[in-house]
C-alpha cells in the first residue's frame, strides 16, 4: 500500500512541476520558483553533508561563488559553451573541495563548522579582493545564458523564464535523484552510520574519512552546480551572494525542511526563498526573524517540517479509517 | 628591518590579546558545557556598541563603561543560556550548534537595529605614543594588553580558587559525577556563560577602541577566536592565551609584509596549516 501511494505522489509532483510554467503565468512567480529550484540543488548537497553525515558545513555559499565564477570566466573570457562550462564548475568545484576538505575533515563536529566557515570568508575575501579576475565588487555583467539546442528541427531556447525552468527543473531532480541513490547505497548507509556513532563506524573497520570526504565533495560539487545556473540565470555576478550568511541560510533550509530526508531541502529551499518575499514588510527585521525561526526550529521541531508533516499525514489517515472500519 | 618586524610584532600582541580574551570566553563555554557558542562574536559587538554608546551619550569614561557593558553583556549571557541551550543540553550537540547560528543572525540583527549599520570607533583618552628604541609604543596597545592581563589573572583566580570554581571545573571533568555530588549544573552553566560573555563584551569594546566595529565584525570575531582554539588545543586556557597571541602577530606580520587585504586569509590559512600538522592544537596533547 505505503510504496504504491508513494509513487504516486511522485508522479503527481513531476506532472505538476513540468504543468508549472503554463499555470504560472506572471513572470514574478516563475522567476522566484527558477531560483528555489537552484536552492534545492544547494541544500540537498548541504543535506548530504549536514543532515545524513551529521557534519554541520558552512561553506555552501563559498563553493557556491566557486562554481558560479569557474563557469562564468570561462564562458565570458575564454568564449567557452555554457552547456560545457554548466559540466565543468561542478567538477572544478568537486577538486577544490577535495583540496580544502582533507585537512578540514581532520577535526570532528563543531571544529569542521568552524573551519569551513573559515574557508567560506577566504573564498569570499578572495572574489572580493582580486578584481584583475573577478571584477570585484562591481562584478561581471552581462553572464550569458546557455545556447539554444535543436533536436529534429525542434528548437528548444534558454533564453527566456521557462525554457531555463525546464534547465533548473532537471537540475533539482538530478541532484535529488544524486542524493537518493546515495542515500540507498552502502555509502549511504555508512554516512548515517557516521552521523549515528562514529567511532563505533571506525571501530567496525570503516574509515570514516574516506566517506566523509565523500559526502563533503559531492555536497560541495552540487553547491558549484547551483551558483554555475545561478549566474547564468541572474546574467550578472559579483561576490555579494556568496557570504556566510548565505551558508547559513542553506542550513536554515535543511533544518526547516527536515535534515536527513530527501524532500525536506526541497520544501526548506522553497521556503527559504519564498519566506522573504513574504516577510518583505518586516525587511529591517528579516535577520532577527530568520534566526528567532531557526532558533524555535531547532528547539521544537528539530526534525523540521517534511517528518512533521508525515506525522500529520499518518494520523490523519489512521483517523480516518477508525471512523470508516 | 628588525624595528619594523618588532612594531608589527608589538601591534600583533595587542590584537592578538584580543583574540585571547575572544578565545578565552569561548574555551570555557566549550571545555565545560560542549557548546560551539559561535554566538559569542556578535555578543561581543554588542559589548562594543554598549561601551561606545557609554561613552559617546552618557559621557562616562573608557574603562567604567567597559565594566557597565560586561555586567550588561553578563545578563544577555544568562538569558541565552536559559532560552536557547539550555532546551537542547541533552538533544544532540549539532542542535545546540544551529541554535548557536541562529543566536548570531538575531544578535546581528539585533545589532544592526538598535546601533546602525555604521562604523564605530570608541574614543579614549590613551592617545600618547611612546618611542622605545625606534618603536612606537601606543598607550591604548599597551592599555588593551594589560586589560587582557588583568581578566585572565581574575578568570583563573576565579576557576582555581574558589567554590564556584571547583562546581565549574567538577562539571568540566564528569557532569554525572559532579550532578551525583550535589553539583547544581544548572547554576554553573549560568556562571560560565554569564562570565563568557562578561568577557565578550569586554573584548568588544576592546576591539572597538583598537580598531573598529561595524556589522560583520562579530562573525570574523567569532571564528578567529574558534582558530585561536584550534591552533592552541581545544579547552586549554594557556592554549587559547598562546594561540592568541600567536595569530594576532602572525597576522599582524602578514598585514606589515605581505598584503593588509588577504591578512584574514593569512590568519586562516595558518589555522589550516595547524590542523594538517598539529590537529591537537599546539599546546594540546596528543591522544
Amino acid at each position: 500500500m505505503r510504496p504504491s501511494l508513494q509513487s504516486f505522489g511522485i508522479a503527481g509532483l513531476v506532472v505538476a512541476a513540468l504543468c508549472l510554467p503554463w499555470v504560472v503565468t506572471v513572470p514574478y512567480f516563475l522567476q522566484l520558483i527558477i531560483l528555489a529550484l537552484i536552492w534545492v540543488v544547494l541544500a540537498q548537497g548541504q543535506n548530504l553533508i549536514q543532515g545524513f553525515t551529521g557534519y554541520v558545513s558552512i561553506a555552501q555559499a563559498g563553493f557556491m561563488g566557486v562554481g558560479a565564477y569557474c563557469s562564468t570566466l570561462l564562458t565570458v573570457k575564454l568564449g567557452w559553451s555554457v552547456w560545457l562550462t554548466l559540466g565543468i564548475a561542478p567538477l572544478f568545484t568537486a577538486f577544490f573541495a577535495v583540496l580544502v576538505g582533507y585537512p578540514s575533515l581532520r577535526v570532528k563536529g563543531h571544529y569542521f563548522a568552524i573551519v569551513t566557515l573559515a574557508y567560506n570568508m577566504v573564498i569570499y575575501i578572495i572574489l572580493f579582493t582580486y578584481a584583475a579576475l573577478t571584477g570585484g565588487e562591481a562584478g561581471i555583467s552581462s553572464v550569458p545564458r546557455p545556447a539554444d539546442i535543436s533536436i529534429g528541427g525542434v528548437v528548444l531556447s534558454f533564453s527566456g523564464r521557462i525554457g531555463y525552468y525546464y534547465l533548473v527543473l532537471a537540475a533539482a531532480g538530478l541532484a535529488t535523484l544524486i542524493c537518493a541513490l546515495i542515500l540507498h547505497s552502502r555509502v549511504g548507509r555508512i554516512l548515517v552510520a557516521i552521523r549515528q556513532n562514529e567511532t563505533l563506524t571506525e571501530a567496525i573497520g570503516v574509515s570514516a574519512w574516506r566517506y566523509k570526504l565523500f559526502a563533503f565533495v559531492v555536497s560541495a560539487s552540487l553547491a558549484g552546480l547551483a551558483g554555475a545556473l545561478y549566474a547564468h540565470f541572474i546574467g550578472f555576478l559579483n561576490p555579494d551572494p556568496f557570504g556566510v550568511d548565505q551558508s547559513l541560510n542553506a542550513i536554515l533550509a535543511v533544518i526547516l525542511g527536515g535534515s536527513g530526508t530527501l524532500m525536506g531541502p526541497v520544501v526548506g529551499a522553497f521556503a527559504v526563498v519564498f519566506l522573504p518575499e513574504y516577510l518583505r514588510v518586516a525587511e529591517t527585521y528579516r535577520l532577527v526573524m530568520y534566526g528567532l525561526i531557526l532558533v524555535v526550529a531547532t528547539i521544537f521541531m528539530p526534525r523540521g517540517l517534511v517528518p512533521l508533516a508525515a506525522q500529520l499525514g499518518q494520523r490523519l489517515v489512521a483517523a480516518f479509517r477508525k471512523t470508516n472500519g | 628591518m628588525i624595528v619594523e618586524i618588532l612594531q608589527q610584532m608589538l601591534n600583533g600582541l595587542a590584537i592578538g590579546s584580543v583574540y585571547t580574551l575572544i578565545a578565552l570566553g569561548l574555551t570555557v563555554v566549550f571545555g565545560i558545557l560542549g557548546i560551539a557558542h559561535f554566538a559569542h562574536g556578535s555578543v561581543a559587538m554588542s559589548g562594543g556598541y554598549l561601551t561606545f554608546v557609554f561613552t559617546e551619550r552618557l559621557g562616562m569614561s573608557f574603562f567604567p563603561a567597559m565594566a557597565m557593558a560586561m555586567l550588561a553583556g553578563a545578563v544577555v549571557g544568562l538569558l541565552i543560556e536559559r532560552l536557547a541551550y539550555r532546551p537542547v543540553r541533552d538533544a544532540p550537540h549539532i542542535n545546540a550548534f544551529i541554535i548557536a547560528l541562529g543566536l548570531t543572525m538575531m544578535i546581528e540583527g539585533i545589532n544592526l537595529l538598535v546601533f546602525g549599520a555604521d562604523q564605530v570607533v570608541i574614543q579614549t583618552p590613551y592617545r600618547g605614543v611612546f618611542d622605545v628604541g625606534g618603536i612606537a609604543v601606543a598607550e591604548l596597545r599597551l592599555q588593551v594588553i594589560m586589560t587582557t592581563v588583568v581578566l585572565i589573572g581574575v578568570i583563573a583566580y576565579l576557576i582555581s580558587r574558589t567554590k564556584t570554581g571547583k562546581s565549574i571545573r567538577a562539571v568540566a571533568q564528569n557532569r554525572p559525577a559532579a550532578v551525583l555530588m550535589g553539583v547544581n549544573v544548572n547554576q554553573v552553566s549560568a556562571v560560565v556563560f554569564s562570565v563568557s560573555s562578561a568577557l565578550g563584551a569586554a573584548a568588544g569594546a576592546l576591539v572597538g577602541a583598537l580598531l573598529a566595529i561595524a556589522p560583520g565584525v562579530g562573525e570574523g570575531l567569532a571564528v578567529k577566536g574558534f582558530a585561536v582554539l584550534i591552533l592552541g588545543g581545544l579547552g586549554s586556557i594557556p592554549g587559547a592565551i598562546v594561540g592568541g597571541l600567536v595569530l594576532g602577530v602572525s597576522e599582524s606580520l602578514a598585514a606589515g609584509f605581505i598584503s593588509s587585504a588577504y591578512k584574514d586569509v593569512i590568519a586562516f590559512l595558518v589555522m589550516i596549516f595547524v590542523l594538517l600538522f598539529r590537529p591537537e592544537g599546539l599546546l594540546g596533547k596528543r591522544s
